[in-house]
Formats: C-alpha cells, sequence, structure tokens
C-alpha cells in the first residue's frame, strides 16, 4: 500500500483517505487498540513528514511558529519532532493553508462574548477529510452493532436506531463543529429524518426545545424504537434537571444510546463525568456502558471517544480476541498519534503522570496537523484520561484576531 | 525539630475541631491575657518582639532552620526565596521600627500604657487595644500573618490565627518561637488551619472576636465579612496588584543594572505570589535603554537568579499556566515584531515577556513578568485605568528629582504606597497596608477630661 510521496495538500487528503480505510480494515475489530501493524506505522510517519513539509510550506503563521523554533523540515525526522503549534493560534490569526477564495466554512470554538474565539477555515476537500476522519471512528464507538464485519461475521447489519440531537439545526449555528459533525452522522445514519432539536436563548446560548424532544422520547417508547441521543454535557444536564423536575423521566428502549461531548462553560449546572452519566441514566434510561463520552475541538478534525458501546454479540463473546478497552479511557483512530508533555519542557512525561495533550491529526490537511491542547491529559494504555483545562491559559484582553 | 502540640494547628491533620473547642479556647486566651499581657508596658513588648525578629535572623535558630529544612514542601518555596524572605522581613522588625510605628499611629509610645496629656489642656487618654483579635490569613505568603501577629502583641491582644490549611508552617513556627521565648505569651494565641469558606468552627469564633482581620481574594474576604457580627472590627484586605514604573533617566549608565537587579529581586522575592510583586514594568521611551532591551537585561538576571534563589517546582496546574500562557506569546512573537519573550530553558522558572502595548496585563505568577514601553507616567496611569482601584504598591526606578512630582502624581491617582524598585516586597513595618493606619483603627480610646 505505500505510495509515493504527496505533492499538494489535496493529494495528502487522498492518502489520508487511502490511509483511513486500510487501518480501519486492519483493525477490524472494534476495539481501540491502534493498528500496530509495522507497514501501516511506517506509512503513517513518511506520510505526518510529509503532511508538516506540505503546512510548512502553506500555511504562513505555521510557518513562522516554526522558524522561530527553528524547527523546518529538513530538520525533522519522526513524527515526535514536529512542531505541535499551540492551539491559541487559531484564535491569534487565520491559521490555514487554503486561500481566501477556498475558505467555505469556518468552524469557531465555543466561548463567552469577551474571550475570542478559535476560527478553523474549511474547504470542500477539508470537510471531506474531516467527514472521512469522523464516520469510521464514531460508527464504531457509537454503532458496533452495525458495523461491516458484525454482518460478515453474524449475518447482516442491524437496522439503525433513530436520532435525537441536542444541538440547533446546523443551518442555524454554521459555525459550529459539533453541530457539522451530527448533520454528517445524520446524512449517514438518518437522511429523512430532521433529529435537530436545540434551539437558542435570547441571549443566543443553545437551548432545548423540550415540547419536540419529550414528543420524540414518548415515540421511542411506544414504538419501542432505541434512540441515540447525543449532545453536549450541559443540554444533557438542562434535558435531564428538565425530565427529572416534570415528572417525564423515561426508560428509553434497550439498545438507545447517548453521546455526550464537552465541558459547560458556566451553562448548567456542573457536574463530574460519573453524575453526569448517572443523571442522564435516571432520566433517560439509557445503561452506563451506552453513553459514550467524546473529545474533541473546533481545531481539529478526528474526534476521541471513551470506549465503544458492548454489543450483545460481544459480551457473550469468550473469544480472547476481544478484549474491552479500560472503562472511560479516550482514544483517537489511528490516523492521529498523541503525546503527553510536560509544562515545564515539553519532554513526554512517563505513563500515568499528567502533563499537557498535544495531537497529532492526520485529517487536519489544509490547517496544522499538530496541535498543542489546552487540556491536561494522561496516558493510560493506548488512550488517555483527561485531567481538566490548564487555567490562565489567555491573558486577559488580548483577545484580538488578527490577519 | 519535633514541634510540641501547643496549638490546634499543631495537631494531625485528620483531628477535627468543634465550635466548642473554639470557644473553650477563645475564653481561655482572654483569661490568659489578662493574667499574663495586658499589664505589660508597651517598653516591654517592643523590646521582646525586636529580640525574637533578631533570633529569626541568626542562621542556628533552631525555628528558622526547621523552616528553611522543610522548604519547600512544607512552605512552597526554595529554601533560598524563604530565607530571603525571612530576612526581609525580620530586619524590617527592630525597636526603632516598633517604637516608630507605635508613634506614627498614636503619637506616643506610651499611649497604651497609662493615660497621656494632648493638645487639649486638661485632657488625658489611653488607648486600649482588643481583647481578642481574630486573624484569618491567606496561603500564598507567610508575611502577612506575622506581621498581624506582631501588631497585636504591640496591642497586647490575645490572638487566634486562622492558618490557611496550605503551608501554615511558617506561621506555626513564629508562634513556636515566641511560646519558647515566653510562653506566659504564648498562652494569649491560638492558632488553627482549616479550610475556609463555612467551617462549622467559623462563625463562634468571630462571634467571640473583638477585632477580625482577614486577607485573602476577594471572595474569601467577602464571605468573611458576612459571617462576622457587625459589633466585631473587620478589617479586610482583598486582591491587589502592584506595578512599577522605570524613567528614562534611571536607565541609563552605570544605574541601569542596579535597577535591573532591584526588578528582577522583586520578582522572585516570595515567587511574585504577594499583592506588592510586580505584575508588569513600564519604561519610560525616548532614553538610553529602550523597554525590550530592559527586558532582555531583566530576563539575564532572572537567570542569574534562578541559581541563586530558585523558584519553588509548581503544580501541575500552575506549571501549565505559565506554558498557555507562553504558547500565546511564542505564536504572537512569530509573526509580530510588537511582541518578543525570553524564558528559563527547559523549564517554567521565569518568563519575560516584552509587549509593545501599554495596556495593563495581569502576570500568570511564579516569576511571570511584563515589560512595556510608555511616554511617561501619565501615559502609564491611562493604560493601568483597568486596576486602578486594585493597585497595592507602585515601585519607581526615577532620579532624586523626578521622584516626588511622580509620587505626588500616583498619590493623587490612588496608589497608597510608592517605593523604589527593589524594595517592593520588603515594605516597612510602618507600611499602611491599601493606605489605611496600621492598628490605629482597632484601638479604643478611653479619653479622661480632667479638671484643668
Amino acid at each position: 500500500m505505500r505510495t509515493p510521496r504527496s505533492d499538494s495538500l489535496p493529494e495528502a487528503g487522498a492518502k489520508l483517505r487511502e490511509f483511513i480505510r486500510d487501518s480501519m480494515t486492519a483493525s477490524a475489530l472494534p476495539t481501540s487498540t491502534p493498528c500496530l501493524d509495522p507497514e501501516l506505522v511506517s506509512f503513517f510517519d513518511s506520510f505526518a513528514l510529509d503532511l508538516f513539509r506540505l503546512q510548512f510550506e502553506a500555511n504562513p503563521v505555521y510557518r513562522s511558529f516554526c522558524e522561530a523554533r527553528r524547527s523546518v523540515p529538513s530538520q525533522i525526522g519522526h513524527w515526535s519532532q514536529i512542531p505541535f503549534l499551540p492551539v491559541v493560534a487559531f484564535k491569534e490569526s487565520i491559521c490555514t493553508a487554503l486561500p481566501e477564495s477556498d475558505r467555505l466554512r469556518e468552524f469557531r470554538s465555543s466561548g463567552t462574548t469577551t474571550q475570542a474565539r478559535s476560527r478553523h477555515f474549511h474547504s470542500g476537500l477539508s470537510l471531506e477529510s474531516y467527514e472521512c476522519s469522523l464516520l469510521p471512528w464514531f460508527n464504531r464507538h457509537l454503532m458496533p452493532d452495525l458495523a461491516p464485519w458484525r454482518g460478515r461475521l453474524f449475518g447482516g447489519p442491524l437496522e439503525p436506531p433513530d436520532f435525537l440531537f441536542l444541538t440547533p439545526p446546523p443551518a442555524r449555528c454554521p459555525n459550529s463543529s459539533l453541530a457539522h459533525m451530527f448533520e454528517v452522522v445524520r446524512r449517514e445514519h438518518a437522511p429523512a429524518s430532521n433529529p435537530f432539536h436545540g434551539t437558542f436563548t435570547r441571549d443566543g446560548a443553545w437551548s432545548l426545545n423540550t415540547a419536540a424532544i419529550e414528543s420524540v422520547l414518548r415515540q421511542a417508547v411506544d414504538f419501542a424504537r432505541p434512540l441515540c441521543v447525543l449532545g453536549t454535557a450541559f443540554s444533557f444536564v438542562e434535558l435531564s434537571d428538565h425530565l427529572v423536575q416534570s415528572g417525564k423521566t423515561v426508560v428509553l428502549p434497550s439498545g438507545s444510546r447517548a453521546l455526550e461531548t464537552g465541558g459547560y462553560k458556566g451553562r448548567s449546572r456542573s457536574l463530574s463525568k460519573t453524575a453526569l452519566h448517572s443523571l442522564i441514566n435516571h432520566a433517560l434510561g439509557i445503561r452506563l456502558d451506552h453513553i459514550v463520552s467524546e473529545y474533541g475541538m473546533s481545531e481539529l478534525s478526528s474526534q476521541a471517544y471513551d470506549h465503544p458501546i458492548p454489543t450483545t454479540a460481544m459480551e457473550d463473546s469468550n473469544s480472547p480476541e476481544i478484549v474491552k478497552p479500560p472503562p472511560r479511557t479516550f482514544h483517537f483512530p489511528p490516523w492521529t498519534r498523541i503525546r503527553i508533555v510536560s509544562p515545564e519542557n515539553e519532554r513526554e512525561m512517563p505513563p500515568g503522570e499528567v502533563g499537557v495533550l498535544q495531537v497529532l491529526d492526520m485529517a487536519n490537511i489544509f490547517s496544522v496537523c499538530a496541535l498543542q491542547t489546552e487540556d491536561l491529559a494522561a496516558s493510560l494504555g493506548h488512550g488517555f484520561e483527561l485531567h481538566g483545562r490548564a487555567s490562565s491559559s489567555e491573558p486577559r484582553g488580548c483577545s484580538l484576531n488578527q490577519t | 525539630m519535633n514541634l510540641p502540640n501547643y496549638f490546634f494547628a499543631d495537631l494531625p491533620a485528620e483531628a477535627s475541631l468543634s465550635p466548642m473547642m473554639i470557644l473553650d479556647a477563645c475564653h481561655a486566651l482572654r483569661r490568659n491575657r489578662d493574667r499574663f499581657l495586658s499589664e505589660r508596658s508597651t517598653a516591654q513588648m517592643v523590646r521582646l518582639v525586636a529580640r525574637l525578629a533578631e533570633n529569626w535572623l541568626e542562621p542556628d535558630f533552631p525555628f528558622r532552620k526547621h523552616l528553611l529544612a522543610e522548604s519547600p514542601n512544607g512552605t512552597g518555596f526554595s529554601r533560598e526565596t524563604m530565607a530571603s524572605g525571612l530576612d526581609a522581613l525580620f530586619k524590617s522588625i527592630t525597636i526603632e521600627s516598633l517604637t516608630g510605628l507605635i508613634r506614627q499611629e498614636l503619637g506616643d509610645d506610651a499611649a497604651m500604657d497609662e493615660f497621656r496629656g494632648g493638645e487639649t489642656p486638661g485632657k488625658r487618654a489611653i488607648a486600649l487595644g482588643p481583647g481578642l483579635m481574630v486573624h484569618v490569613t491567606a496561603g500564598n505568603i507567610p508575611t502577612p500573618g506575622i506581621v498581624s501577629l506582631v501588631h497585636g502583641l504591640l496591642l497586647k491582644s490575645a490572638q487566634f490565627v486562622k492558618c490557611s490549611s496550605e503551608h501554615p508552617l511558617a506561621l506555626r513556627l513564629f508562634a513556636h518561637s515566641l511560646y519558647d521565648a515566653d510562653p506566659k505569651l504564648g498562652a494569649c494565641l491560638e492558632l488553627a488551619a482549616w479550610k475556609g469558606g463555612g467551617h462549622p468552627c467559623e462563625s463562634p469564633l468571630f462571634g467571640e472576636a473583638d477585632v477580625v482581620t482577614a486577607t485573602g481574594n476577594d471572595e474569601t474576604v467577602e464571605s468573611i465579612r458576612r459571617v462576622v457580627p457587625s459589633r466585631t472590627r473587620f478589617v479586610s484586605h482583598g486582591h491587589k496588584v502592584s506595578f512599577a514604573y522605570l524613567t528614562k533617566d534611571a536607565l541609563s549608565g552605570y544605574k541601569t543594572r542596579r535597577w535591573t537587579e532591584g526588578a528582577a529581586a522583586d520578582v522572585a522575592a516570595w515567587d511574585q505570589q504577594g499583592c506588592l510583586s510586580p505584575h508588569v514594568f513600564y519604561v519610560q521611551g525616548g532614553g538610553e535603554t529602550s523597554a525590550e532591551q530592559f527586558a532582555e537585561m531583566l530576563a539575564g538576571q532572572l537567570t542569574k537568579l534562578e541559581q541563586l534563589q530558585p523558584r519553588a517546582p509548581l503544580t501541575i496546574q500552575e506549571s501549565a499556566a505559565i506554558a498557555t500562557r507562553r504558547s500565546f506569546y511564542e505564536v504572537r512573537a512569530s509573526h509580530s515584531g510588537d511582541t518578543k519573550h525570553w524564558r528559563s530553558h527547559e523549564s517554567t522558572a521565569w518568563t519575560v515577556v516584552y509587549e509593545n502595548d501599554p495596556q495593563f496585563q495581569f502576570s500568570c505568577l511564579n516569576r511571570f513578568v511584563y515589560v512595556k514601553p510608555v511616554a511617561d507616567l501619565h501615559d502609564l496611569l491611562k493604560h493601568a485605568e483597568l486596576v486602578r482601584d486594585k493597585v497595592s504598591a507602585v515601585g519607581i526606578a526615577a532620579l532624586d528629582d523626578e521622584a516626588r512630582p511622580l509620587t505626588r502624581e500616583l498619590a493623587r491617582w490612588g496608589v497608597s504606597r510608592v517605593c523604589r524598585v527593589g524594595a517592593m516586597q520588603s515594605p516597612p513595618l510602618t507600611w499602611r497596608r491599601d493606605g489605611r493606619p496600621v492598628f490605629a483603627d482597632l484601638l479604643w480610646w478611653c479619653d479622661w477630661e480632667s479638671a484643668s
């Protein structure tokens, strides 16, 4: 499968799609174990260096950053040496390799009105890379019972569940990468439906159309149709609080599942993950092991999930190859790598020790693939667990969007 | 050194205090004060405190040795930073400074000992210290707590110190040294440490006090204010910041180096944790040394100082706060000549950020400082409007004849302490914190209008 070196970012996009296909085939089981196939590892390594070189040439902000660090492509021999650009660069500058005429979409980070927001630009091709990265890893964690391998092994895919998205429709929040992510999932799994039931408050914050949601929940129960509910942590708190307070909690049919993501940002009461999952379980009757946490950000094109929902077949299986990952450990897909580094000196931290999370996301073809987040994490097995956010990350009053 | 269990704060962390224990302690403190403290003369107290301060400056003083040996784990500061902070504090406590403080506050060194005559014929007066003072101290640096204890000793008050649950060791050792020097005085003192905010012992403690002093962030101080009874005097010091101004004439020739050393010492003192620590150095433009050059020299001094007086190890959150703030400036500096940054190698030990934008900027502390150019003091104050009512001190580096008009302008703007750069974290004992009397408003006066 080794392909010649990419000479342009669109070529790199094609190479990414090839790599995603091959790595998903190579690790066909719904576990998050990274692909260890030596050929794929070597492909990844050379692809990462190629992409770094192309982004260095095409993205002026990234190039200046690398030059200031005196880390230019000729000096980089391994992906771990690629300079990881702090995500604040997406707030500070127009950080993209796309010419202005190609910038069709712009994903912005959430934030308060006084904070600058990250701006991640996408073209048609970069959205293709985003979607190509999103779906296989989403399916593996949220829809393992629909996967082709199941069809092969157990006699055909099951019918997909119905969907309920707790964000406003993407057309009404075009800068939300989360709403776009849900839209891609909808197009894939529920093309005929309109399952977005988020709305806006007067001040523009996200809220819920609770009447519509109650009706969706009732139908799911009445028709015994499993439901897949996706939303932010704060939207789940808002929904669950509403259902509990109005005495309208439900027990969704077996096979129902949830995906929650993100923090609270003061939009609802803040709960620990465990408390949030208990609340969802209490209000919607979704099994705890069917509630998946997602870690993503508008500056990335790939997502991490904390576990795949178990399938009955897997639970019943005694096959030694099917090993459940440790509970609640985030995993990015095989076309990414993570480093957890000391904030003191950027050296990699030993396993289990908390440091700053860096992500190399090969699906970020047209911006920057090597990013340093503002999140603290510790590696655990092949994945990582989150340990909050670095405080004081942005100086006050520096919320500029310079070109 | 094994410290005996004289105080609640000496008990193991798992020992819990009850409101009844607090009430009993307060009653005992008041009784002991009446027996052992109230009849002592001010001169006696001054001598005792000055002697104790002298002891604390001795390298072999067991309490000092123990405190330094326990740094940084027990105190949150490197041994050298703690030693330097202790030296600055205890050098400021002498018979002269203590007597000077009493004169500054009361006009007469014996005002608390006997009825003294004043300007009004036939009128005499005596000042009486509070029976029981309660101090709620912050955990960032130990000096304000020790100074509060010294004030209480001069006022001949029983004192209960609620230490921060983090790093109470310095205060504990000072209290033990006092107990050791004079056990009867030690019996008029209690220390306890608990995590503040809604602890069941707080309300009974504040209810027993004549005076409550509190230092901490604005939320902590406000939460204490709500619990202190209205009849009790309450003195609080919330969150404050400091900055410095260096004139173009001061930063010329050989003096530049001296001011740079002073600036680095101000940043390194208490790892920039105190309200007197500078966040920004403003450099007047148009002189021999530009702000950018000063920033580079300051970085050089901080490198040297790190060898002599290393910054304490940080928690991962503190360290990450610096790392992400540095990232911000690294990104900005890579595409804008208006920003430059200097940083310690392979650590977050110190960071200097030069920004052409003179807007005041809060540092993330732990030796992270900004250098910014301004046209003059007027320009500076325009850009520091954001913190106008939050400024504790302004350090200045200026020629002698410049200092007076600059200080007058700063005073009019609302600054309550102006000192030279290099002395920001070593205020004199007579420092009127936040511009308020040191303890004059904690006393009760008895006026005696005798026949003329």
